[in-house]
C-alpha cells in the first residue's frame, strides 16, 4: 500500500511541477506538499542519491550549501541541491522529486541539502545524511527557535549515530552536538582584530559546562565565536582537526591545514563569517576524500554567494540596500556593526519591521534588546528613520543605546520616510529591510534614488556617475 | 537604591538584561550588583539592604545549574523571601521556585519547593502569545514564549490579573506569583521597557522616590501604542 501511494504521490507531484511551469507560478514547496499530503512517508520511499550531505546551523547554511553544490559539480559529481527551494521537509521533498525520473530512477549521485535546524524531526528518519555540517547555533526567532541550546537538543534527539559531523570548533554550542557521533572540527586560528572579551549583547557560552566557572577566551570574534577555556578546570574549545591560519585579509589569502595536508587558499570573501563558510566547505570536501589540490583547483573557479547588497551611486551620494533579517538579533548585530564601521556620513532607513506579524498579531520585540543597536550610536550616522507600528519601539531602543534623539526620525507611514532624508553632502543612504519587508525595501530604495536625483538637480549637484553596482559584506 | 541581578551569565535570554540597562538609565545613582553563579548573593544578608533582586529567563539546563547553586543557601533564601525581600523573577526562572518540572518525555525534575506550584513542560510545543494584564491599576503589556505552563498546588496571589492572554496556564487568568514582596511572571523580555509605569511602581514600592523612566516621552508613547494595539478586538494574540 505504501509503495502504491508513493507512486501516486510521485506522479501527482511531477504533474504539479508541470502545472506550475505552464501557469508560470513559483511554488518552491508545492510538489513536496502534494507528495507528502498524498503519501505522508513519501520521503521513506523516494530514491535518494548515494551520498547525502546535510548543511545546517543558524546562519551561513545557504552560503555553504551553495558553495558545496558548486564545488562538487566542478569536481565532477552530479549534485542535487535544494538551493532554489526551501529547507524544510516539503522543500527537501520537492528537491528529491526533481532528482528522480517519473519512474522513480535517481539521476544524481550526490545531494547537498540545506536543512532547517528544526526539520530534523521529520527528515532524519528518512533522509539520512552521511555527513552533516553544523556551521553555528545562535539566537534566532524567539517564537520559533527558543534559544540555541534548544536547537542543539532538537538536532541531538534526531541525529543518526552513523552521521559524521563537520563542526565549527569556534562555536561551543555547535561543536558539542551529539558528542558520540564521529566528528571533525574546523576553525580559524587567531586573527588580527580578534578580541579577548565579548563586546556583544549576545554571548550564549559564558560559563564552563563542567564546573560553571566563567569562561575566558583566548580570542573571540563576535558573540561566543572564538577559542574558549575554563580558568578553573581542564575544559576548553575542541582542538582543530582542520584550521585556517595566517588569514591575510589584505592579500586575500589563508593557509589551510588538515587531514595531513597543507595549502594556501585565496579567500573568497574577506568577512570573518565567510572565511568560516569557506573553511567549512574545504573541511567537508576533505572528508569526502578530495585532496587539497583538487579542492583548491575547484575553488579557484568558484565565487562565494556573499551577503551582497545593491549600491547605487548618484553624483556625490550612494544608496545601499542591505538585508537585515527581522527578529534576528544576531544577524542584525552583524549588519549594524558593519555599517557602523564604514567610512563617511550616513543616513539609515531602518525598515526591517516584521510586516507579517503586523498583519496577523504584533511583532515580539524582545530581539531588539539582544541586538547591538549600540553600534548605531556613531557620530557618522547622522539620521536613522523608523516607521510604523514598531517605529516607536525602535526609537526607544536606540535612545537606550545612546543614539541622540535628534538623529532619530519617526514616521507613521513608510512612504514618508524618504522625504525626511537630509541629503547631506557625500551622503551614504542605507535602506535596511528584512525578508518580510523585501518589497518595501526595494520600493524605498527606488524612492531614495529618485529623491537623490531630484535633490541634486534642484541644488545644481551633478548626478553623473549614475550607476548601479554591487558590493559585498 | 541597590539592585542585585542574579546570574546574568546564564539568566539573560530574550533581551531581559535590557530591563537592567533601562533601570540604570532611569535611576542613574542606583548601584547595580551582578552576582555570578560562584558568588554568594548579597541579599541573603539582611544588612546588605538590597532593594530589588532580579533574575531573568534562562535555558532548561541553566535552570538545573541555578537550582543547584540556590540549594546551597536554600534556608537563607526562604528566610529572605519570608522577611519580605523584594524580588522580580521573569520567564522560566519562576519555575525554579516551584516543586518540580514535569517534562512529558523525561518525567519529573525536582526544584526548590519554596512555593506551592509545579510546572508541565513539552519541548515539542512552544506557546507564544501577546499579553495584557493588570498590576493594581496599571495595565501591563508583554509577551509569552515558553515550553511550559505552571499549576498551583496551593494558594498564592497572582502578580497580574490577565485581561487578554493566559495566566500561569491556559486555564486560569491569574498570572504570575505575588507572595509578600516576591514577584514572578512568565512574561519575558524587556518588561520594564515595555511597561514604564510598572517599573516606576516596582521601584517606588522598593523605596525609590521621584522615579522617572528614562526617555519618558518616547517610552510612554511606545507603551500607549502597544496597549492600544493589543486592545484591538481583532488583533491576533496567540502565534
Amino acid at each position: 500500500m505504501g509503495k502504491f501511494r508513493y507512486g501516486i504521490a510521485l506522479l501527482a507531484a511531477k504533474m504539479s511541477v508541470l502545472a506550475l511551469k505552464v501557469t508560470k507560478h513559483n511554488g518552491t514547496n508545492f510538489p513536496g506538499i502534494v507528495a507528502l499530503r498524498i503519501c505522508p512517508d513519501f520521503l521513506k520511499y523516494i530514491h535518494k542519491p548515494e551520498t547525502i550531505i546535510g548543511v545546517t546551523g543558524t546562519n551561513g547554511k545557504t552560503t555553504v550549501s551553495n558553495l558545496l553544490n558548486d564545488l562538487l559539480s566542478k569536481l565532477g559529481r552530479k549534485v542535487l541541491n535544494n538551493g532554489m527551494g526551501s529547507n524544510i521537509n516539503t522543500g527537501i521533498a520537492t528537491c528529491l522529486i526533481s532528482g528522480v525520473s517519473l519512474f522513480g530512477r535517481e539521476k544524481y549521485d550526490t545531494a547537498v541539502l540545506e536543512i532547517d535546524e528544526r526539520s530534523a524531526r521529520v527528515l532524519f528518519p528518512y533522509v539520512q545524511p552521511d555527513l552533516m555540517l553544523i556551521s553555528n547555533l545562535s539566537r534566532d526567532s524567539i517564537m520559533r527557535n527558543g534559544h540555541p541550546e534548544y536547537i542543539k537538543y532538537i538536532l541531538e534527539r534526531y541525529m543518526l549515530e552513523k552521521t559524521k559531523l563537520v563542526l565549527n570548533a569556534d562555536d561551543l554550542i555547535a561543536s558539542s552536538v551529539s558528542e558520540k557521533n564521529p566528528r571533525v572540527y574546523y576553525g580559524i586560528d587567531q586573527m588580527p582584530g580578534d578580541f579577548t572579551e565579548c563586546r556583544n549583547l549576545i554571548n550564549d557560552m559564558q560559563i564552563c559546562p563542567k564546573c560553571h566557572t566563567k569562561l575566558k577566551y583566548k580570542y573571540i570574534r563576535y558573540s561566543n565565536i572564538g577559542k574558549a577555556y575554563c580558568p578553573n578546570c581542564d575544559f576548553k574549545s575542541p582542538e582543530y582537526d582542520c584550521v585556517a591560519r595566517n588569514v591575510d585579509v589584505k592579500n586575500m589569502t589563508m593557509e589551510y591545514e588538515g587531514g595531513g595536508e597543507k595549502a594556501e587558499f585565496a579567500l573568497l570573501n574577506p568577512s570573518t563569517f565567510n572565511i568560516y563558510n569557506q573553511v567549512s566547505a574545504i573541511t567537508m570536501l576533505q572528508q569526502m576524500g578530495y585532496s587539497l589540490s583538487e579542492i583548491k583547483s575547484a575553488m579557484e573557479k568558484t565565487q562565494i554567494t556573499a551577503s551582497r547588497f545593491g549600491v547605487h551611486r548618484i553624483g556625490d551620494k550612494a544608496i545601499r540596500n542591505i538585508l537585515c533579517k527581522e527578529k534576528n538579533a544576531y544577524a542584525a548585530s552583524r549588519v549594524f556593526e558593519y555599517v557602523g564601521e564604514q567610512p563617511g556620513d550616513k543616513e539609515i532607513l531602518l525598515f526591517n519591521n516584521c510586516i507579517g506579524d503586523t498583519h496577523h498579531w504584533s511583532e515580539n520585540t524582545c530581539w531588539m534588546y539582544d541586538c547591538d543597536f549600540e553600534f548605531l550610536a556613531d557620530d557618522k550616522i547622522k539620521q536613522i528613520i523608523v516607521y510604523g507600528d514598531r517605529g516607536l519601539d525602535y526609537k526607544l531602543r536606540m535612545l537606550i543605546a545612546g543614539v541622540p534623539e535628534d538623529r532619530i526620525t519617526f514616521v507613521k507611514d513608510a512612504a514618508d520616510g524618504v522625504s525626511k532624508l537630509k541629503m547631506i553632502p557625500n551622503d551614504n543612504i542605507y535602506v535596511f529591510y528584512g525578508t518580510d519587508s523585501f518589497n518595501l525595501g526595494m520600493k524605498t530604495t527606488r524612492e531614495a534614488e529618485a529623491a537623490v536625483r531630484a535633490y541634486n538637480d534642484a541644488h545644481g549637484i551633478s548626478s553623473v556617475n549614475d550607476e548601479n553596482n554591487e558590493e559585498e559584506a | 537604591m541597590k539592585i542585585e541581578v542574579l546570574y546574568p551569565e546564564v539568566a539573560n535570554l530574550y533581551g531581559e538584561l535590557g530591563n537592567i540597562k533601562y533601570l540604570q538609565l532611569s535611576v542613574p545613582d542606583a548601584e547595580i550588583i551582578e552576582t555570578a553563579l560562584n558568588e554568594r548573593p548579597r541579599f541573603l544578608d539582611e544588612d546588605s539592604h538590597i532593594d530589588l533582586v532580579y533574575m531573568g529567563t534562562m535555558t532548561e539546563s541553566a535552570q538545573i545549574v541555578v537550582r543547584d547553586v540556590m540549594k546551597e543557601f536554600l534556608p537563607e533564601l526562604k528566610q529572605a523571601i519570608e522577611r519580605g525581600q523584594r524580588m522580580l523573577i521573569t520567564g522560566n526562572a519562576l519555575e525554579i521556585f516551584g516543586t518540580r518540572v514535569h517534562d512529558v518525555e523525561t518525567g519529573d525534575t525536582e526544584f526548590l519547593d519554596i512555593l506551592p506550584f509545579h510546572t508541565e513542560r513539552d519541548l515539542m510545543h512552544r506557546y507564544n502569545s501577546l499579553y495584557i494584564g493588570k498590576y493594581e491599576d496599571i495595565s501591563i503589556v508583554g509577551y509569552k514564549s515558553q515550553f511550559t505552563h505552571s499549576y498551583a498546588d496551593g494558594k498564592f496571589e497572582p502578580l497580574f490579573q490577565t485581561v487578554r492572554g493566559c495566566g500561569l496556564n491556559p486555564d486560569v487568568m491569574e498570572e504570575g506569583i505575588h507572595y509578600k514582596n516576591f514577584m514572578a511572571t512568565y512574561i519575558i523580555g524587556p518588561i520594564f521597557v515595555l511597561n514604564p509605569k510598572f517599573m516606576v511602581r516596582v521601584l517606588e514600592e522598593a523605596g525609590g522616590k521621584d522615579i522617572h523612566p528614562a526617555y519618558e516621552k518616547a517610552a510612554m508613547e511606545a507603551y500607549e501604542e502597544r496597549l492600544a494595539e493589543y486592545s484591538e478586538p481583532d488583533r491576533g494574540f496567540i502565534y
